[in-house]
Parts: structure tokens; C-alpha cells; sequence
């Protein structure tokens, strides 16, 4: 009798078979209350067992959903998922206990006259789509505001970029902006594209792990297993550098504790340090990239004594931390929120890129960037960029060639009826205005308002303080928790302004019920990820056939039906009659070049998804089969329909066809150089004897005549370039430590000011950084609220909660929000464990239990971000419709966080703030 | 033969509490139950480790010495188990138990614990019958099978300790040189 995992693959993994379980019923335990219409089960039972993707974070963690008559009741392990191998955290194990909660939004709902009331989804999808038109009509197109999406298939992901295109409006935008928007920045700029280099498998092969910015153990579980597997199969080395003794850090084999905030000056210390062993790869940074001397000199003033005193970081630790990246080749620096979430993130992801090139880890298996990527398909809704300053695939809004791009693909696509001209696609928008400079700008191809800061839209004057001629009336809320956004306050002023709120969600979320306002909200019952099908991306790039598990419960639908029902009632229905979700995904397909998405058809994912016991878990790669040579997931570049996927971006150690690639030669020379105006490309480094440019035209020829020359050539279409270690133009060319907008060290303040303000950022007329560092000085902050509060994850929950707080499951393993205070600190209040207390910042405050703990020094507070359901103290639990309130609710910490962005992408400063701790 | 056994490696345990989901989802355990807990020792401090504790199917179980109705048994299959049916609520076998593993659901006035329950390999659900019969599932430890990173395996012992030895044979490196 075999029980092992393999054994039990053989006996479980029959899918699709009708199989008799052992005869229980189940149904019960997900309809405790009398709210519900009781489900009964038939005696003789129809089992089904679905092959799916996890609907948490970007790991692309692969389980088998059990269905019992109907109901989703049990999950088993998908072993041959290379990716988990069967694996889950508590959130992917309790996923029946999510879609089955009885706190979903079942009906759409109206909030009118201060009560919640059922309506059918005509009415409510009339009513919507008559107040788009009406805001439209009255003051344009840019009132309205889209937002989300961020757990939506590729596919509905496109549509909803699409729709707002059609809608003439580029105020759209997801969660990515407050995830990782810095990263894409600083890593497109840098390599040419802005994702993680690596797949979550290749950690296998790394020599040395470096976290920074990341708790991994608590925000992507399962990533934990290769990154153990390194340990144990090649010795790897583990590094945390974190301002909190993480559960990561548990198991380091050296941990830096660090200030919030003061990365760059942490990891130009190790660059400095790696050049002055001599430890720099010279064969790499020669011959691939492009500026170490600026890189030199910038990192020259941080030496180990410089780097301990902003960064707390002894100097023995950071050479001890230089030397072993530099002695256990390749490393790598994975990284999440902890850098990513900084008024100067774009900048510090920029810093892990150099130490990477100058370590020539970059395209290594195993080395290189690693950023995870934290919701299920953030990664995919980034690259069909619902984003407010690119199109799908990477075409900036600021060209009007992008435009014209997709009009064509638009009228050409197959796959649609629809037909539409650039010059009406151009109509469709709000024509020209003048702005508070006195510039004339077009507003189709001015960058819209971001997650981050969509509440200005609403709040401020059009023209002075936003830049755009009208504000924002109306938002669709669309999957995206607002308690995971900053400036809460000002959220809820402007959730209460809105002419209209929408939200399509499978919850309620706090967004229906953070506004005191009696009327003008609908709430959408959106299916949840189980109860729908589509193409999800993973945080290495690729790309899973996702399953529907059970039909959409409740009164619930699918956010594609929605989408059409809606474009259709708005009058371009006609580019949205797609037959099925594969024939979106064909338009993907047509449509998305530069990042390579020709090769993701339906067929090849669903046929990886059938043949996946023949892909290597060490690798990722199958070996024989119809999926022979393929890797995993066809991860982005697949540049054909028979490429078998790139897994290390930038690497050269495989032919193109095979999966190699190289730096996006897609820039020039700057004018100081003297070879300026010259693409800055590998040149004549051996084996590829001359230069090889970026091959014209890659990225907007339908016919994919110009990637396949590419091909035939042996070189990626992006061509062969540098690494710009340098970016000419910036206000840092090369990363230089800046300390957060709110800092403990006014002295270091003078010393490394944040950027100056900033004319026309977004949509914000005037965005203020220096301004804002200054008055956080000029009010004494750093005295009256001397603790950083710095903000993350639990394990147990996701995002703003709403799923997971409305899971019995993980609501009893997580049921209350905390902040860790240090032993020392509580003492010096008189703080006992599990005492309230208020958290208090310049914005405002929150109640809180306190958690004694030396995760953190008596400098540092930290509270995690899912909670919402309490408004500084207040319970306002009431608000929610009746019997969807999560089972468990709290104080939001982004009612407190730090009002910074960064400057480059307007990423939230969630990491730094000032805080002071006081007894409730 | 088979025996089966559980392997609790704390060098890979990163409490992301995947086990105790699992079980719950697959056993239907109510709220307050936790027939696997993940322990935390020197939480927040250098040394700090984590310890999945289902019970461990003891070969010469206290339990089952103490039980004074005869709940408890041995299958020959190594799986230690309970009947509710005999179940008094004694208590007895917690104290018996080194590790904590029986719960009690049971809560209200003069002492009442309610039956015991505790993990079965997956054998038995919270609800051991249905239309008045005893279920017995196939003994797979849902908690290992899901483990996140490997740390909690489930099966028959010689089969989790061939398995255990390769990750230990993996671990054996040449010498690496140092950078000087």
C-alpha cells in the first residue's frame, strides 16, 4: 500500500471522472444560517475533480477542486504542478471555505435612501451604464474613474483596458500601481522589461538567497520550498535584510536589520563594497552593460560606516553581506513590498539591478531580479496594462502611434464584429484642454489618474489642482479593496463626493461600506475565480489555462459577462461579442508584441495543463510529449506559436528558440556620450560577432514576418543590448539614497532630501514631495511621533481581506489585527501584551491590540494592512449589507500610513511613516 | 506492512499554517478544533522555529492505555483511533498525551468537554457517521500532502524515511573555494 505523494497523485488525479467518495454530506457546513436557502444534497452524488490554478497570491500554485453535486467541498493536491507540486498555504487550502462563504454579495444590491435593497441586474446594469453615459455627456469622459480587476483572467483584464479605451477615458488603473508599478519602472528602464527575470522555479538553482523587502514565509508560502531546496540541494546561502525579524529571517544565515526606508543607502554599501574586493564580474559589466563608472562614483560616499549610520546596519554585517552574494554565485535579491512601496522605490529596485549586473547574476538560473508578484494575476493585468499610462502589452498612452496600433487591431481582429478608425477611437475622448502652465495637451494621450491618488480626482479643482478639465464623478471599483490604499481619509471624503460608486465584487468590500452616504452605491456580485475560466500569468511570467471549477453561485456572474452587457449597453458591443474567453485570449495573442504573447494560445495552455506530469519541477522544462523542450507556463517572450517560452529573462546561456534571450537593446546613447545617438547594444562581444539592434518594427507588424526574421537570425526581436546601469535624464541617474517624506532623522533630512516637487505628475498638477518632507520637519514630527511604523502581511489574509476575513477558516487562524511593539518600548508605556492601544499618526489614528514581540526593535511598530470594518475606533460594521460583513474585521493601518508616493510611478509609501503608541 | 507515521522537519517549517487549513477543509472541523497546530518556539527572535503537531500515531499509545471506555484503538495500519460512540469526555487521554493532541469541542456549564476528536490520517471526518454508518476514509494525511515547503510528510515509515534520507544525501556539497 503506497501513500506516498506520487502514490496518492496515481490514485487522486483522475479529472474530469465521475468517482464515488466516501458518502458524507457537506453542503451543511458552508450554509451555517438561516440566510441562506439550504442546499441538499442528493443521496447518490456526482463528484467532479477540476485541474486549477490558486486564486491568491502570484505563485501559480496548481490544486484539484473537488465537486460534490455541484458544490465546490474539498480540494486534493495536484502533484505534478512543477510550480507547488501540490502544495498550498492556508489561504489556497481553505479556498472552498471562500467561494463557499455565506458573507459573498449574492444579488446586485442599490444602496438608496440610507437602506441596501435588492435589484435585478438589468436594472442594475441599466442604471449604471445610463450614469456613464449621463457623466459622459455632461463633463467627458475623464469623470469617470475604473479601478481593478487585479483577480481577473488575462482576458477579462484586456476587455476592461479595452472598454475604457472605447470609453475614451484613460482613468483606469489596478492594483500594480500600489504592488509594483516601481519595479516595472525600474527594471524596464534598466533591462528593458519590467518583470521578474526568473521563474519561481529557477530559485532552485541559486546559490544565494537575498531577501530584502520581502517575508516571503508570510506573503508567498510555497516560494519557501525551492528557496529550501537550494539550501539543502547546493548549500545556498539565505540573507533577510528587513526591518522586522520576519519569519523569513528565521532562517538566514545572516540577518541585517535595517531603518524603513534606507535601502538604497544599504545596497549601495554593498556595491561599494563588491567594488572595492575587486568581487565585480568585469566580463559582465564590459560587455552587457552600460555606465558603471556613474555607478562608481555615485556609491563612493557609502562606506560601511556612512551605510550604519542611516541604515542602523552594523558595518561588519554589510561587508559580512557583500561577501557572501559575491562568494556564492549566482545570487539574487527577491524582493515585494518592503522596496517596492517607498517614495524612492522605483529608484531602489533600480539599486538591486545594479547589484545584480555588477555580480553578473543577471540572467543566471536562479539569479537576477526576483520581485513576487502578490495577487494571483497581477503580473497578467500589468502586462494587459489596465494601467493609466499604457496600453495592452507595453504601447505608451503618450503616443499616438499606440492608438492608432490598437484601432487597427481593433477593426482587424476575427474575433469581433466591431470596426473603429484612430480619428474615432481619438473621438471618443475628451479632445484638448489647456492646462494650468498654459499647455495645450490632448487628453488621449495624457497618463490618467493612479490607484494612489485617484481620491485628488475627486477632491481637488480641475485645471489648478488636477491636471484635467473635469473631476471625477463617478469610480467602478472593480475587485480592488480600498483599505489597501493609503490616505484612507481622504478615500472615504471622496467615496462620499462621488456622484455614483460602483463596485463588482464577489464581496461587498469595505469600499460599499467606508462611505457615510445614503444613496448612489451599486454592488455587482462578481463571480469569484472558481467560478470562471481564463488564462492567469504568475509572477515568473507564465501563463496557466484556469478552469472553471463550478458555475458562477448565487445570482452571480462572470466579470466577462458583465463587461459585455455593459459595452453593449454603452453602444460598442460590437467589439465585445467575442464567441468564447479563448477567442479574447486570440486577440491577446494578435495583439500584445513587445513582451512576446504570441505563443500563449488556448490550445498550448490547455495542452501544458494535460501534459504537465512530463515538466521537470527542478526545471520547469517537459521533456517528450507534444510538449517536448517547452517550459512551464510558455513564461513571456514566447515570440511564435512554436517557441517553447523564455524562463531567465536577459539570459544568453540558451539559443533564442530554446528559451534565451538578452537585454532590449531599446535605447540610445545620451547627448554627453561620445557616441551619442547610438543604440546602446552589445556590440561585437563574442559569439554574436556584430551589433545586434532592436529589429524595427517588431512590436506593430500583425503579420510576424519581422520576429521570425529575428528568429531565423538566432537573436531575440528585442535585439542585444546593455543594461543602462546609467539612465541620462533622471533626477538620479544612478540611485542615491533620499531619506522616506516622513523620516526620524530630520540631520539626515538636510543631508539626502527627498525630490523636489514635481509640475504635472499624472494627473496631479502640482505633486508635492519636498513640500511634503519639509512640513513633516517644519510640524516636529520626528518629536512628537518618534516610532517608524512600517505596515505588511499575514499569512492568513489577502490583500484588503475581504475573501479571507470572510473564510471561517481563516478567520479563526487569523481573527485579530496587532501591532508588534517591542518588548522595550511597551515597557517605557506601560504597554502589556494584548492591552489596546491607539496608533497614532499626523493623519489620524487607530485601535489596536498590542503584540509584544522582538520582531521589531524599540524604533519600529508594525501592523499588517488586511483589516478594515473599524474607523479609528469606530465600528462601522453596520454599513455593510445585511450578513456580508467579514467574519472578522479591524482598524485600517492606511488610515495612518505615510501620504508619500514615489516619484516616478506614484507608488504609496506604505513602509515609512512616524507614529507614536499610547494606552487605549 | 505498513506503518504509518508522520516526519516533522523543523528546518523547513515556516508556520504558514497550510496543514491546518488542509485539514480543516477536508475533515470538516468546526471552529475551536485544531486537529493539527502549528507550535512557534522563540517566536520573534533569533532561533526561532516552528512545529506542526498532529498527533503522531504513537506505536504504544498513552492514549489508549488510559482511555477508560475503550475509545481509543490502534488499526493495524498504525492509525490511531477513536469511536465518539464510547466517548465520555473524560479528558483522560490529554493528559496521557505528550503532545496535546485530543480536543474538545465541548463547552458550557460543570466541566462538559464533549467528545473527544483528534486527527485520524485523514481516516475519520469531525462527524464520524453518516445515515448511521462509520466512515473510514483512505489514511492520506491531507496536512502533508499540501505542506507548503516539505516540512510535514505523512505515510508509511520505512517510505517517509527513504524519502527524508535523499534530502539529506542532497545535502552533501563538494567544497566551495572562497573568495579572497
Amino acid at each position: 500500500m503506497k501513500i506516498t505523494r506520487r502514490g496518492f497523485l496515481k490514485a487522486s488525479a483522475v479529472v474530469g471522472a465521475a468517482a464515488a467518495l466516501g458518502g458524507y454530506s457537506t453542503s451543511k457546513k458552508y450554509f451555517p444560517n438561516e440566510l441562506f436557502a439550504p442546499v441538499e444534497a442528493s443521496p447518490a452524488k456526482e463528484v467532479k475533480k477540476v485541474k486549477t490554478i490558486c486564486s491568491f497570491c502570484a505563485m501559480g500554485c496548481g490544486y484539484i477542486g473537488v465537486v460534490e453535486d455541484g458544490v465546490f467541498t474539498k480540494m486534493e493536491p495536484w502533484t505534478d504542478n512543477p510550480i507547488n507540486e501540490g502544495r498550498m498555504c492556508c489561504k489556497g487550502a481553505s479556498l472552498p471555505s471562500v467561494t463557499n462563504s455565506p458573507r459573498r454579495l449574492r444579488y446586485p444590491m442599490e444602496k438608496s435612501g440610507g437602506k441596501w435593497k435588492r435589484i435585478s441586474w438589468e436594472e442594475a446594469l441599466d442604471k449604471v451604464a445610463e450614469k456613464m453615459k449621463y457623466h459622459r455627456e455632461t463633463h467627458g469622459p475623464d469623470s469617470l474613474f475604473f479601478c481593478g480587476l487585479v483577480h481577473g483572467s488575462n482576458e477579462e483584464a484586456y476587455m476592461f483596458r479595452k472598454f475604457a479605451m472605447l470609453f475614451g477615458t484613460n482613468n483606469i488603473d489596478h492594483q500594480a500601481r500600489i504592488c509594483h508599478s516601481t519595479t516595472v519602472a525600474g527594471l524596464l528602464n534598466t533591462f528593458g522589461h519590467g518583470a521578474m527575470t526568473n521563474t519561481t522555479i529557477m530559485m532552485r538553482h541559486a546559490k544565494c538567497h537575498f531577501f530584502m523587502g520581502s517575508n516571503a514565509a508570510e506573503a508567498h508560502p510555497v516560494f519557501m520550498k525551492n528557496v529550501f531546496n537550494a539550501r539543502d540541494e547546493n548549500g545556498a546561502k539565505i540573507i533577510v535584510a528587513d526591518p522586522r525579524f520576519t519569519r523569513t529571517a528565521a532562517f538566514a544565515d545572516l540577518y541585517l536589520r535595517f531603518r524603513p526606508g534606507s535601502d538604497i543607502a544599504l545596497v549601495n554599501g554593498l556595491i561599494r563594497e563588491i567594488i572595492k574586493n575587486n568581487w565585480v564580474d568585469w566580463d559582465y559589466v564590459n560587455n552587457r552593460t552600460y555606465g558603471f563608472e556613474y555607478v562608481e562614483k555615485a556609491v563612493e560616499p557609502y562606506t560601511p560606516e556612512v551605510v550604519e549610520d542611516i541604515t542602523w546596519v552594523p558595518a561588519e554585517d554589510l561587508k559580512k553581506a557583500a561577501r557572501m552574494l559575491a562568494e556564492n554565485r549566482p545570487s539574487n535579491v527577491i524582493w515585494s513590498m518592503g522596496a517596492t512601496q517607498h517614495s524612492v522605490g522605483t529608484q531602489i529596485i533600480r539599486s538591486f539591478a545594479i547589484l545584480n549586473c555588477i555580480l553578473g547574476n543577471q540572467g543566471q538560473w536562479g539569479g537576477g531580479c526576483v520581485p513576487i508578484r502578490g495577487h494571483d494575476n497581477v503580473q497578467g493585468v500589468t502586462d494587459m496594462c489596465v494601467l493609466s499610462h499604457f496600453l495592452p502589452g507595453y504601447y505608451s498612452v503618450k503616443s499616438q502611434g499606440s492608438w492608432d496600433y490598437y484601432a487597427k487591431v481593433f477593426s482587424e481582429s476575427p474575433y469581433t464584429s466591431g470596426k473603429i478608425t484612430p480619428a474615432e477611437l481619438k473621438a471618443r475622448f475628451g479632445g484638448k484642454f489647456t492646462d494650468a502652465a498654459g499647455k495645450e495637451k490632448d487628453l488621449q494621450l495624457l497618463p490618467g489618474f493612479t490607484v494612489s491618488n485617484w481620491y485628488n480626482g475627486v477632491l481637488l479643482p480641475p485645471i489648478e489642482g488636477i491636471d484635467q478639465p473635469t473631476n471625477i464623478h463617478m469610480a467602478i471599483f472593480w475587485g480592488e479593496a480600498i483599505s489597501s490604499i493609503t490616505e484612507m481619509k481622504k478615500e472615504k471624503e471622496a467615496l462620499e463626493k462621488l456622484d455614483m460608486l460602483v463596485i463588482i465584487d464577489p464581496f461587498p468590500t469595505a469600499a460599499a461600506a467606508l462611505p457615510e452616504r445614503d444613496d448612489g452605491i451599486i454592488l455587482l456580485p462578481a463571480s469569484t475565480r472558481q467560478e470562471g475560466s481564463g488564462s492567469v500569468t504568475d509572477t515568473g511570467r507564465g501563463w496557466f489555462w484556469r478552469d472553471q471549477v463550478i458555475s458562477p453561485m448565487f445570482d452571480s456572474k462572470p466579470d466577462m459577462w458583465i463587461l459585455q452587457e455593459l459595452a453593449k449597453r454603452l453602444g460598442f458591443g460590437d467589439h465585445f461579442d467575442y464567441k468564447s474567453i479563448e477567442d479574447v485570449t486570440r486577440e491577446i495573442n494578435m495583439a500584445c508584441r513587445p513582451i512576446g504573447l504570441q505563443g500563449q494560445t488556448p490550445e498550448r495552455l490547455k495542452r501544458q495543463k494535460e501534459y504537465a506530469h512530463l515538466f521537470s519541477p527542478k526545471t520547469g522544462r517537459a521533456t517528450g510529449g507534444p510538449v517536448d523542450g517547452e517550459w512551464w507556463g510558455l513564461p513571456w517572450p514566447c515570440w511564435t506559436d512554436t517557441h517553447p517560452g523564455t524562463p531567465v529573462l536577459y539570459s544568453d546561456l540558451l539559443p533564442v528558440n530554446e528559451g534565451g534571450h538578452d537585454v532590449r537593446a531599446k535605447w540610445k546613447y545620451p547627448s554627453d556620450e561620445p557616441n551619442a545617438g547610438d543604440p546602446i547594444v552589445r556590440g561585437d562581444t563574442p559569439p554574436y560577432g556584430s551589433a545586434v539592434p532592436q529589429y524595427a518594427g517588431y512590436a506593430t507588424d500583425l503579420t510576424g514576418e519581422v520576429v521570425k526574421k529575428a528568429l531565423a537570425d538566432g537573436n531575440p526581436p528585442t535585439g542585444r543590448g546593455r543594461a543602462r546601469l546609467r539612465i541620462a535624464g533622471w533626477a538620479d541617474e544612478v540611485p542615491v539614497h533620499r531619506e522616506p517624506i516622513e523620516s526620524p532623522r530630520p540631520d539626515l533630512v538636510e543631508k539626502y532630501p527627498t525630490y523636489p516637487d514635481q509640475p504635472f505628475q499624472y494627473r496631479i498638477t502640482n505633486a508635492e514631495f519636498a513640500t511634503e518632507q519639509q512640513r513633516a520637519i517644519a510640524e516636529k514630527r520626528y518629536e512628537k511621533y518618534p516610532i517608524v511604523l512600517t505596515s505588511g502581511r499575514q499569512v492568513e489574509h489577502h490583500g484588503g481581506g475581504a475573501q479571507t476575513r470572510s473564510s471561517y477558516i481563516l478567520a479563526e487562524l487569523m481573527p485579530e489585527l496587532y501591532v508588534e511593539i517591542n518588548p522595550k518600548l511597551a515597557a517605557s508605556k506601560g504597554i502589556n501584551n494584548g492591552d489596546m492601544v491607539w496608533v497614532e499618526s499626523a493623519r489620524g489614528r487607530i485601535k489596536v491590540r498590542a503584540k509584544i514581540t522582538e520582531r521589531v526593535n524599540e524604533k519600529t511598530a508594525f501592523v499588517p494592512f488586511h483589516w478594515n470594518g473599524i474607523f479609528e475606533g469606530e465600528d462601522y460594521s453596520d454599513r455593510w449589507p445585511e450578513g456580508t460583513k467579514e467574519l472578522v474585521q479591524g482598524d485600517s493601518v492606511n488610515i495612518i500610513t505615510s501620504p508619500g508616493v514615489d516619484q516616478i510611478t506614484q507608488m504609496q509609501e506604505t513602509k515609512v511613516a512616524l507614529c507614536n503608541i499610547y494606552k487605549a | 506492512m505498513v506503518n504509518l507515521k508522520f516526519l516533522l522537519d523543523h528546518t523547513r517549517c515556516i508556520r504558514c499554517k497550510g496543514c491546518e487549513a488542509a485539514c480543516k477543509t477536508q475533515n470538516d472541523v468546526p471552529v475551536g478544533i485544531r486537529r493539527i497546530r502549528v507550535v512557534a518556539v522563540n517566536e520573534g527572535k533569533p532561533g526561532e522555529k516552528n512545529v506542526p503537531l498532529p498527533c503522531l500515531h504513537c506505536d504504544d499509545a498513552p492514549c489508549i492505555k488510559v482511555c477508560p471506555t475503550r475509545t481509543l484503538y490502534k488499526r493495524e495500519d498504525g492509525a490511531v483511533l477513536h469511536d465518539k460512540d464510547k466517548c465520555i469526555g473524560c479528558g483522560y487521554c490529554l493528559m496521557a498525551c505528550p503532545f496535546g493532541a485530543p480536543q474538545f469541542p465541548g463547552s458550557g456549564p460543570f466541566g462538559s468537554r464533549g467528545k473527544m476528536d483528534k486527527c485520524s490520517f485523514c481516516v475519520q471526518p469531525f462527524i464520524q457517521k453518516e445515515n448511521g454508518q462509520k466512515i473510514f476514509r483512505e489514511p492520506i494525511a491531507r496536512c502533508a500532502v499540501f505542506c507548503a515547503t516539505g516540512a510535514l510528510d505523512a505515510g508509511d515509515a520505512t517510505e517517509i524515511s527513504a524519502k527524508f534520507r535523499e534530502r539529506v544525501a542532497a545535502k552533501i556539497q563538494p567544497l566551495t573555494g572562497t573568495l579572497v
